[in-house]
C-alpha cells in the first residue's frame, strides 16, 4: 500500500470529525470518499496532509510513518492535496502560481515541467502573465491541479474538485482525473458528484458522521441503497 | 462583478492621478513662488521622507504578510542609534581610526536586527506555535508594544535619557544651482531608492519573494505548496531589523544626534506615511513616506515648528476620509496585499 491509514481520529474542539478510520490506497489506485456534508471527508484529507493535527491513529505513506510531519514535509515525500475551493494565490500571476507549485524542488527540470503544464492546459499558457484572479472557475481548478502536479506527487488528494463547475467542465475534469490515474498517479477523491466519482474510481468509501459505514468496489456502490441513505440521512431506516 | 471591479479600479486610478498631479502642481507652484528657499525645503523634505519611507516599508511588510502591526519598529530604530553611539564612546573601535563612526553604525544595525529576531521568537512565533492561526491579532501587537517599552527603558537605564552627539565626518556640502545639498542627504535618498528597488526585486523575482507573497495571501496555501511558514517568517523580521537599522543610521548621519526617544517620532510619522499611501502596499509606503517628509518641512517653513503634527495628521484624516484605503490601498483590508 502507498498510503495506509490506521484508526485515524480527528477532533476540532468538541467535534469528533473522523472516528477510528482505517483504509489504504495502493500505488495505482483511484479511491473516492463519499458522504454528505459534515461526514468528515474534508477533515480526513486535511489530517492526511497535516493541515489539521490528528488526535489518534497513524498515517503511513510509502512505508514511512508521517503522522507527525508538517504539510511541506509530506509534500516532499510526494503526498499532495488540492484543497476545496481551488485555493490559488490570486495576487500572483498564473506563471508565479506554477513556480510556487515547484517550490519544494531544486532540480533543473522545473522550467520544462511548467511548459508541460502549459501544453496540457493551453488556457493557462495563454494567460501566463496575468493575475490568477482573472481566471474563470474552471481555469482556476486547472491551475490548482497543474500547480500540485509540479511537486511531482505520487498520491494526489482532491477535495470536491467539481464544486461550482458547469456540467461540461465537470466532464472535462473527470477526464483529467482519469488520465492522471492512467499516467500512474494514485488518487484519493472526495466528491459530492457521486455518480461521476464512482465512474472514475475503482473503490469507494462512504463516510457518515466520521465513520466509514460502507466500502466496496465502485460498480457495486453505484446502485447501493445504503449509499443513498448516507446522503439523505437515517430517516429511511 | 468584473464590471464593478473595473469601475472601482478606474476610480482608484483617477483618485491617484488627482493626488499625484495636485502634489506636482503644489511643488511646482511652491518652487515658482518661493524660489531657492522652497527648493531647499523640498530637498530637506525628500531627505526626511527617505528615512520615513524606509521605516514605513518595514511597517507595511509585516502588516502585508502577517497582518501584524509591529510596534517594536521605533525601538529597533532607536537601538541602532544608541548602540552605535555607545560603541563609539566605549573606545572599542579606536583601532578603525576615522572610519569608526561607520563601524559603530554597522554594529548598531546588527544589534537591531538581532533584537528584531528576538521579537519574532517571543511575540509572533510563540503565540502562533501555541495557538495557531486562531491567535487574536491583538496579542502579538500588545506584546510587541511591551518590547518597545522594555527596549527603550533598558537603553535609558544603561545610558541615561539625554540625547547624545554622534560625530559625523561630513563637512563639505555640494552646491548645485545655488542650492546647498549635504552629502548625508544624498546618501539617504540614494540608499532609500536602492533599498526599495532591491526589495521590489526580491518580492517579484525570487523564490523567497513569491513565498512571502503567497503567505501574505494565505499561509495555508503556502504550506500546501511546500513553504515551511515558520521558517520564512523570521526572514521578514530580519528584513524589518535591517530596514530600521539602515533608516536609523541615515538619520544619525544626517542629524548627528541620538536619544532613547529618537524612534518615537519617526515611528508615528512612518505609520502616518504608510496609512496615507495605503496599508500593506510597498509603493504606498514609499509615496506616503515622501509626502509626510515634504509636508513636515513645508509646514515648519510656512507655519512654524508647532504646526507639524497638526498638518500631518490633519492631512492623513482628509486622505482617509476621501480615500479610506489610502492612495495605493487594495480592495481587501487585512492581509495579502504586497
Amino acid at each position: 500500500m502507498l498510503l495506509e491509514v490506521e484508526s485515524l481520529d480527528v477532533r476540532y474542539g468538541r467535534t469528533h470529525a473522523v472516528k477510528a478510520l482505517s483504509f489504504g490506497v495502493a500505488q495505482d489506485e483511484c479511491i473516492t470518499v463519499l458522504g454528505s456534508n459534515g461526514a468528515g471527508k474534508t477533515s480526513l484529507l486535511r489530517a492526511l496532509q497535516g493541515l489539521t493535527p490528528s488526535s489518534g491513529g497513524r498515517v503511513i505513506f510509502n512505508g514511512e510513518d508521517i503522522t507527525k510531519l508538517s504539510p511541506p514535509q509530506r509534500l516532499r515525500r510526494r503526498l499532495s492535496l488540492v484543497p476545496e475551493g481551488r485555493q490559488i494565490a490570486i495576487s500572483l500571476t498564473v506563471h508565479e502560481n506554477l513556480q510556487m507549485g515547484a517550490y519544494c524542488r531544486s532540480d533543473s527540470d522545473v522550467a520544462r515541467d511548467i511548459n508541460g503544464i502549459y501544453e496540457r492546459f493551453p488556457n493557462l499558457g495563454a494567460r501566463r502573465d496575468m493575475q490568477a484572479s482573472v481566471l474563470s472557475g474552471g481555469e482556476q481548478q486547472m491551475l490548482a491541479i497543474g500547480r500540485t502536479l509540479l511537486a511531482r506527487p505520487r498520491l494526489i488528494m482532491l477535495d470536491e474538485p467539481s464544486l461550482g463547475l458547469s456540467p461540461l467542465l465537470v466532464e472535462r475534469l473527470f477526464e483529467l482525473i482519469t488520465s492522471l490515474h492512467l499516467e500512474g498517479l494514485a488518487i484519493l477523491l472526495v466528491e459530492q458528484n457521486t455518480q461521476m466519482a464512482l465512474e472514475v474510481a475503482s473503490r469507494g468509501i462512504v463516510m457518515e458522521l466520521g465513520r466509514a459505514t460502507l466500502t466496496g468496489a465502485a460498480h457495486d456502490l453505484q446502485n447501493n441503497e445504503q449509499l443513498a441513505a448516507a446522503y439523505f440521512g437515517h430517516s429511511s431506516h | 462583478m468584473a464590471a464593478a471591479a473595473d469601475v472601482t479600479f478606474q476610480r482608484n486610478i483617477l483618485i491617484k492621478a488627482a493626488f499625484g498631479s495636485a502634489a506636482l502642481i503644489a511643488l511646482a507652484l511652491a518652487v515658482f513662488l518661493g524660489g531657492h528657499v522652497i527648493a531647499q525645503q523640498i530637498i530637506s523634505g525628500l531627505m526626511l521622507g527617505a528615512i520615513y519611507l524606509i521605516v514605513a516599508v518595514a511597517f507595511t511588510l509585516t502588516i502585508g504578510v502577517l497582518n501584524f502591526l509591529n510596534f517594536t519598529i521605533p525601538s529597533l530604530f532607536m537601538l541602532t542609534g544608541m548602540i552605535a553611539w555607545a560603541l563609539l564612546k566605549s573606545g572599542l573601535l579606536s583601532f578603525s581610526g576615522s572610519w569608526s563612526w561607520l563601524i559603530a553604525l554597522f554594529g548598531g544595525v546588527v544589534v537591531a536586527t538581532v533584537a528584531s529576531l528576538l521579537v519574532e521568537r517571543f511575540t509572533y512565533r510563540y503565540f502562533k506555535a501555541k495557538h495557531g492561526d486562531a491567535t487574536e491579532h491583538a496579542i502579538p501587537l500588545v506584546s510587541s508594544l511591551g518590547f518597545l517599552l522594555i527596549f527603550e527603558n533598558l537603553v535609558i537605564l544603561a545610558f541615561g535619557s539625554e540625547s547624545q552627539r554622534f560625530p559625523v565626518p561630513f563637512k563639505a556640502d555640494l552646491h548645485l544651482f545655488g542650492l546647498v545639498i549635504g552629502i548625508p542627504q544624498i546618501v539617504s535618498l540614494v540608499s532609500a531608492l536602492i533599498v526599495v528597488a532591491a526589495l521590489s526585486y526580491v518580492l517579484k523575482q525570487t523564490k523567497i519573494g513569491r513565498a512571502l507573497r503567497t503567505i501574505a495571501e494565505n499561509p495555508e496555501i503556502a504550506s500546501l505548496l511546500g513553504v515551511e511558514v515558520t521558517q520564512v517568517v523570521p526572514v521578514l523580521f530580519l528584513l524589518t531589523g535591517m530596514l530600521c537599522g539602515l533608516a536609523a543610521a541615515l538619520f544619525t548621519v544626517n542629524y548627528g544626534d541620538v536619544s532613547p526617544f529618537m524612534g518615537d517620532n519617526i515611528g508615528t510619522k512612518a505609520i502616518a506615511g504608510m496609512v496615507l499611501g495605503g496599508i500593506g502596499s510597498i509603493w504606498g509606503a514609499i509615496i506616503g513616506g515622501l509626502i509626510v517628509g515634504l509636508t513636515e518641512t513645508m509646514s515648519v517653513h510656512f507655519l512654524g515648528g508647532d504646526s507639524v503634527e497638526m498638518v500631518i495628521w490633519g492631512l492623513l484624516l482628509i486622505v482617509i476620509i476621501v480615500a479610506p484605503r489610502g492612495l495605493f490601498g487594495h480592495a481587501a483590508l487585512g492581509k495579502g496585499k504586497l
